[in-house]
């Protein structure tokens, strides 16, 4: 069973911007995160899945159910958390959690019993009886990840789960969409324009541009063929460089830093042996990804090509959606 | 409707607790118990408009206005019926006198009408704006119910809520003149006529109001112009037409009355119950009672149908 399947999705919105152009696509389940630029459809991609918007043409199915004509029974299994603020401010997280609960179906005592688990899952305790309008925006984003957790869904959609919170809210709150993927086996795609945050979060990745598909593939391909590993020492990066250099490997010395790019496990053992000969006083080895960016810009005149090729109708370089539909 | 990749139903509590203690699994875990679909998701909603009507589950202030309301309705039927009770008690005489009450069936519309008014103008908006100002729509449309769900269980909410208040004193009112009569059966078998009457009045009013404050509400988020706007298109169009009556031309006033709606409610009320129009213009200008019932129908179905067609194309 595929999770989402895309063919030819596209969607135009009246004024003749163009969200999502000829999108053809296939997921597996898995937490996949899905990234592009604020414009880039992601949002409007989301919406079509959840039958909040209808497609221009194509064919999107989710779970093997059609957008179009089994919104309803689709939307029974998922679950749906907005980019922007969703929550009234004069109810508790208990009660609208709840009371969001029923609006999915289940009986009264379960959404009761489900409510007080998936907040405390979420990780929000005595708070969760007063009056949401004075949580902070980091409590906020977690009853709004509880809301879309809260039937028991097989999917959720998570459109930019981290917007508005600070660095440690930002790390909190992709942990836990993290381990609710991993842990409880729920399909999850987590929108983002930030790639940092899709790298440390997902296994797949599918990157989106003026609403075609740059790349689907999963995330460690990506990254494997542009392993770097900086090498840290207090002293004689010079005489390292060179010596990794002489072993046949690219290296690069900035500062006391050294560079290298690892293509193979071999390659580590040669770090090793060159250090303990040199006796240098090794301070740290990290491995640096290049950012996912740079991937893509390497990747984007092969994938327009292709894009091209299964007939999406419009050059590389069409003219990219405004701003305001992402 | 559902039935696709259901699971069999299982009760999520069960099993938990054995002989010797019970283990507590304080995480998380997937739900696989019963999901009753898009039936039980919109009388969920209905059932907690119509306890938003009424403030409950609220704070104390917005209890205020709703029970304040509620009680101004039902007062004059209490004192109705006391006064009967008393004036029963002075013998035959008595009779006469709860006879000659200016509190009946007939005359009560002019009494609550302004009341269901203000219930309307006080809590449509926080019913239907709420969800559109705190961006809640989403939620409820990424769930199983439909925005024509939604639509009719928040109108069918609001108009329960004023058929209550509205229904609340005729009931008061017909089981005191009941209990009150010499003889109970014999005061059952006089007074039992009226309960077809005041349904049908009390469903006419409820409707109409209720499906012209919640349109209205659906399409101004804003809670004060939402109030101002409602109180507006009932006092308002009365006047108009009482000038135009007065002044101008009958003619042309036989036709903008059915554009106001407390005219036509005070129209199908002087119908229902054989009497006067409380509105000396309505009563002048002679039109028949069909005509107000028609207009009345006409109201509540479109209504209801503009209010259905705004939720279908809001965005969310």
């Amino acid at each position: 069973m595929s999770l989402i399947a895309l063919r030819d999705l596209t969607k135009r919105y009246p004024g003749g911007v163009t969200a999502l152009d000829g999108l053809t696509l296939e997921l597996e389940p898995g937490i996949i995160g899905l990234v592009g630029a604020n414009g880039a459809g992601k949002s409007t991609l989301i919406k079509i899945l959840l039958g909040l918007l209808p497609p221009t043409s194509g064919v999107a199915t989710v779970m093997d159910l059609d957008v179009r004509s089994q919104g309803t029974t689709i939307r029974q299994f998922v679950g749906y958390m907005p980019e922007y603020d969703c929550l009234p401010p004069d109810t508790s997280a208990t009660d609208f959690v709840t009371h969001m609960a029923r609006m999915s179906g289940l009986p009264k005592a379960a959404a009761r019993e489900r409510t007080a688990e998936v907040l405390r899952h979420v990780g929000l305790y005595e708070e969760r009886y007063r009056a949401i309008g004075g949580y902070s925006t980091g409590m906020k984003q977690r009853v709004k990840l509880a809301q879309a957790l809260v039937h028991g869904p097989r999917l959720l959609l998570l459109d930019e789960p981290t917007n508005g919170l600070d660095p440690a809210g930002r790390d909190e709150m992709l942990a836990l969409v993290r381990r609710t993927g991993t842990e409880f086996g729920i399909a999850v795609i987590v929108a983002s324009h930030l790639l940092g945050e899709i790298e440390r979060t997902c296994d797949f990745l599918v990157a989106i541009d003026a609403g075609r598909l740059l790349r689907a593939a999963p995330l460690g391909s990506f990254t494997e063929r542009t392993g770097v590993l900086a090498i840290e020492v207090e002293e004689g990066a010079e005489a390292l460089t060179a010596a990794l250099i002489g072993h046949g490997l690219q290296a690069v010395a900035d500062g006391r830093t050294v560079l290298l790019a690892v293509a193979e496990d071999a390659h580590y053992d040669v770090v090793r042996d060159s250090i303990a000969s040199l006796g240098l006083p090794l301070v740290r080895l990290e491995q640096r990804r290049q950012s996912l960016e740079d991937l893509f810009r390497d990747d984007l005149p092969a994938t327009a090509a292709q894009a091209a090729s299964t007939g999406s109708g419009l050059p590389p370089g069409a003219p990219s959606p405004g701003g305001g539909v992402s | 409707m559902s039935g696709t990749p259901a699971q069999p139903a299982r009760t999520p509590s069960a099993g938990s607790s054995g002989p010797g203690g019970s283990i507590y699994d304080l995480g998380y875990q997937a739900y696989d118990g019963p999901r009753l679909g898009r039936r039980s998701a919109v009388v969920a909603l209905l059932l907690q408009t119509i306890r938003a009507c009424f403030g409950i589950g609220r704070g104390g202030r917005a209890k205020i206005a709703p029970f304040v309301l509620a009680a101004l309705a039902i007062l004059p039927a209490v004192l109705a019926v006391g006064f009967a009770a008393l004036a029963a008690q002075a013998g035959p005489a008595g009779g006469a006198i709860g006879d000659a009450s200016p509190i009946n069936y007939a005359s009560y519309h002019g009494l609550v009408g302004v009341l269901i008014m203000l219930f309307c103008a006080a809590q449509a908006p926080e019913l239907f704006g709420r969800d559109q100002r705190y961006g809640v729509l989403p939620l409820y449309f990424s769930r199983v119910l439909t925005r024509t769900d939604y639509a009719l269980a928040k109108l069918g909410g609001l108009i329960a809520a004023l058929l209550a208040v509205e229904l609340s004193p005729y009931i008061i009112l017909f089981v005191g003149r009941v209990l009150v009569a010499p003889d109970p059966v014999a005061g059952l078998t006089d007074e039992i006529g009226a309960v077809p009457r005041f349904l049908l009045q009390g469903l006419l009013v409820a409707g109409l109001f209720g499906g012209i404050s919640g349109l209205i509400a659906a399409w101004t988020p804003r809670r004060a112009y939402a109030t101002a706007a409602i109180i507006a298109v009932f006092i308002i169009p009365p006047i108009i037409v009482a000038i135009i009556g007065d002044a101008a031309s009958e003619d042309f006033a036989r036709i903008i009355v059915f554009l106001s709606p407390a005219d036509i409610v005070d129209g199908t009320n002087a119908a229902i119950f054989g009497s006067i129009p409380d509105s000396p213009v309505v009563a002048s200008l002679g039109l028949p009672g069909w005509a107000y019932l028609a207009a009345a129908a006409v109201g509540v179905i479109g209504s209801i149908a503009l209010t259905i067609r705004r939720y279908l194309r809001i965005a969310a």
